[in-house]
């Protein structure tokens, strides 16, 4: 069946047209949050069936068949009653999911915040993934063997002793003539890349609140997803304490505490030093709050740990504040007096979930 | 095209031995074709209608990709696809069990039986197969010469259109013409009349483009698009491609109930008198039963067709006369009593104001069947006529939606309108009701303005002889 396959990738062009027409709805609705596969994304399209005249729904009421007494409810909502006879041919008005690749969503996002490809931090080169068959050399097994470049030194080496002739074109290589492909290593630029999602669950961080953090960090993995081949994500949640978890609770976790941001940090510093190593890992903390720290002196310790530990080892690190009721947003205040001028640390700051877009530009924006 | 190899030796047997079986007790068909396809392949199908050769639209492909979901998360399942042509085609799923195999070749010779007899698809056009290929040909050809956007467009506009046409005219056409309807087309006549239509206006002077004579009844707005618009040939085309193939599919609509039913009737009577052994019975009574389920609040039309067909039955009428002779509308309003009623546990239901559920309200047979018929009146489509194509002596078309208690759907409707004006390339007007007042709709292609009118529609009820008088 050829030509509907035609079809199909027809239909999802036009859906991704749709969809990077409406990527800043969905850049700040979490409609898509779960949704996400190893290599896609899979998004409601409502709606894009073609206008026609229909009935509306102001009849209210239909025949249905079974059991029942007067005045007794029936299950279902009989939507489809007053079409009776025609279901099935109706069109209904079905919400169709279709699957994006992550690699076109991404780049979606990419053209609609115009964020710059990651630079592969510092000069850091590893000899990943072999290499190509490229070189020659002397020595190797046969079944390599360059047969042009030996039959050229072959042919060479007839001519030069002058055994050449040219009625008896005939030239026979000897070992000396041989030459055997070899493999040369390339070295490319590593892509190993972890993220690692810290997010305040205290008692003043609301649910809208963590959820424009869950928006955030959607669209955040999904970049960088797009730029490394090997990625790994790192949940980590906490108030007076942190702990690392796994994704489903970091999206759905609901607890209520003090709030004591050093705690994370450790957690943080703990992975860097013990599994991420900035040797083999391009780090990307990202840690979400409301600002409100337990004391100025845990800030105080945040903000050496900052300094001394976390950014020298990191590519970025991003602390995204979120607007809510109770909290100060002292903490935001704080780190942009302390280390405003360093490069490797970016801070934004989100009202509510229209800023979500600005946000994730802010973060990603740098390229680094 | 499709990929399908014969069938295999066991099926082939149980085709000769099912034909068999339907021919004895009184079914008659065209030739049935039967082809085994995979899952895939029948969704493929599914998609384009039935038809292995369409025009592009994605349309089809979103069809495609709702129907591989639906499949694939085990929420839906196509067992069978029938296509009224002669031939008759008839595609299985390989992915069958034998008994749902020989449930469905039973199942198909009764559908192959309603399509050669019941009067409805007597007018259809019955090498649809070739014809919508050669749709589909002129179509691409459209889109090599013009592009893709530019006839896309067009088609979506066009197919945004295509329940604007009138479900009684082809029969009543062929009634006018005299004598039994179809005459089929050597394959030589068929050929050069797809040629003359893809090459535009020559045909139009040696008068064998079939279109245009349709164009006099006011609910074939489509036909009067066709003819009367300011549309380029190409575009003109593709608008009769359109109402041609509605047309086609008007039948299918409007006798879904029946058609289902007499082939459910049918495939139930064969299985369990001639077929069914003791291995199969509970898999067969597995499968029928929920063929035939009925959901609270939803009518399942197997179910109402099946018992329909059983009720007739019982009062012993004949059955092959009713199965020529009825659309849906008629057959329930020729069968459906209060013995009926009461057997098959229909009811009406309401949507309490209070608390917003729906409610059995009523089992009182007359004011169900009232319902049962108003709600199928049309095919289940609002019917929508051209009132005057010189409103107000500005050329403006003033159409009118047949008012019978169902409201439209008003956004919806005025983006339509919106696709007249511009097929139509001049404001266009559409008299409804909401709410209990009078409304106009009127639009320039772009905006919808909503005006309230203080004359209301004429109520239901009005024959097409009055309103051409009128």
């Amino acid at each position: 069946m050829y030509r509907i396959e035609q079809d199909r990738s027809r239909f999802r062009e036009i859906v991704k047209g749709r969809l990077r027409k409406d990527l800043r709805k969905y850049l700040s609705s979490s409609e898509l949050l779960g949704r996400r596969g190893d290599k896609s994304v899979s998004i409601p399209i409502p709606q894009i069936e073609l206008p026609r005249f229909r009935f509306g729904d102001n009849s209210n009421q239909g025949v249905g068949q079974g059991p029942g007494k007067e005045g007794e409810a029936i299950d279902g909502d009989g939507q489809q009653g007053d079409g009776a006879g025609v279901a099935g041919d109706q069109e209904g008005q079905h919400i169709l999911e279709v699957d994006v690749d992550l690699q076109e969503l991404a780049e979606m996002l990419g053209e609609e915040l115009s964020l710059p490809n990651i630079e592969p931090r510092g000069d850091r080169q590893m000899d990943s993934e072999g290499g190509k068959y490229s070189g020659i050399r002397q020595t190797g097994p046969k079944s390599l063997r360059h047969f042009r470049r030996t039959y050229d030194r072959a042919l060479r080496r007839v001519i030069a002793s002058g055994e050449w002739d040219p009625l008896q074109p005939k030239v026979i290589p000897i070992h000396d003539d041989e030459r055997i492909r070899s493999c040369k290593p390339v070295p490319k630029p590593d892509s190993s890349a972890v993220i690692i999602h810290m997010m305040d669950v205290s008692g003043s961080m609301g649910r809208e609140q963590k959820e424009v953090v869950r928006i955030k960090a959607f669209w955040i993995d999904t970049w960088l997803r797009s730029q490394y081949n090997n990625i790994e994500v790192v949940y980590i949640v906490h108030d007076a304490t942190a702990r690392i978890v796994d994704k489903e609770t970091f999206f759905h976790i609901r607890e209520s505490g003090g709030t004591k941001i050093s705690s994370a940090y450790d957690v943080l510093l703990e992975q860097i030093r013990e599994v991420y190593r900035p040797e083999d890992w391009n780090i990307y903390p990202f840690h979400y709050s409301d600002g409100d720290n337990w004391s100025a002196r845990d800030t105080e310790k945040c903000i050496t740990l900052l300094r001394d530990e976390i950014l020298p080892r990191v590519n970025q690190f991003c602390y995204g504040q979120v607007k809510s009721a109770y909290g100060s947003g002292q903490f935001l205040k704080d780190l942009d007096g302390a280390l405003a001028h360093d490069p490797r640390i970016i801070t934004s700051s989100v009202e509510d979930r229209e800023g979500i877009p600005g946000a994730i530009k802010d973060f990603l924006g740098a390229g680094s | 095209m499709v990929r399908s190899g014969p069938l295999p030796a066991e099926l082939r047997e149980l085709n000769v031995q099912i034909e068999g079986i339907a021919r004895a007790s009184g079914l008659d068909f065209f030739p049935v074709i039967f082809k085994l396809l995979d899952a895939r392949d029948v969704n493929g199908l599914a998609a384009y209608g039935g038809f292995p050769v369409r025009y592009p639209s994605w349309r089809f492909g979103m069809e495609f990709e709702r129907l591989e979901k639906g499949y694939s998360w085990g929420l839906s399942k196509i067992y069978e696809l029938v296509i009224n042509n002669n031939p008759t085609y008839a595609y299985l799923v390989n992915s069958n069990s034998l008994m749902e195999q020989k449930l469905v070749m039973a199942h198909v010779f009764g559908h192959a039986d309603f399509f050669k007899h019941n009067i409805w698809f007597k007018p259809t056009e019955r090498q649809m197969v070739d014809v919508m290929a050669a749709h589909g040909i002129r179509v691409r050809r459209y889109i090599d010469q013009y592009g893709t956007d530019q006839v896309e467009a067009f088609l979506d506009q066009a197919l945004a259109l295509d329940t604007l046409i009138d479900p009684y005219l082809p029969l009543r056409e062929a009634r006018q013409a005299g004598g039994p309807v179809a005459t089929p087309l050597s394959p030589l006549e068929r050929a050069k009349r797809s040629f003359d239509a893809a090459s535009g206006s020559r045909a139009k002077e040696q008068g064998s483009v079939p279109a245009p004579a349709r164009s006099h009844s006011p609910l074939d707005v489509l036909g009067f698009l066709a003819e009367q618009a300011d549309l380029c040939e190409w575009q003109r085309d593709i608008l009769r491609i359109v109402r041609e193939e509605a047309y086609y599919f008007v039948p299918q609509r409007m006798t879904k109930v029946m058609n289902e039913g007499w082939a459910s009737f049918w495939h139930s009577r064969i299985m369990t008198r001639s077929l069914l052994g003791p291995a199969d019975i509970i898999d067969f009574a597995d499968c029928h039963s929920g063929a035939t389920a009925s959901q609270p609040g939803q009518l399942n039309p197997y179910k109402l067709g099946i018992d329909l067909f059983r009720h007739a039955a019982e009062r012993g009428e004949d059955l092959f006369q009713l199965r020529a002779v009825h659309n849906d509308v008629s057959f329930i309003d020729a069968l459906v009593d209060e013995e009926f009623a009461r057997k098959s546990e229909l009811f009406l239901y309401n949507r309490n104001a209070r608390t917003g559920a729906m409610e059995v309200s009523d089992r009182d047979w007359r004011a169900i069947k009232a319902q049962l018929l108003a709600s199928m009146a049309g095919g289940g489509v609002p019917q929508i006529e051209l009132l005057d194509a010189d409103y107000e002596g500005r050329g403006e078309l003033l159409l009118q939606h047949r008012f019978d208690g169902r409201e439209l759907q008003l956004d919806q409707a005025g983006v339509t309108l919106s696709q007249v004006a511009k097929m139509w390339k001049r404001p266009c007007h559409l008299l409804t009701q909401s709410e209990g007042s009078g409304l106009r709709l009127c639009s320039d292609g772009e905006e919808v303005k909503r005006i309230e009118t203080a004359e209301n529609p004429e109520p239901e009820g009005d024959s097409d002889e009055q309103r051409q008088a009128s």
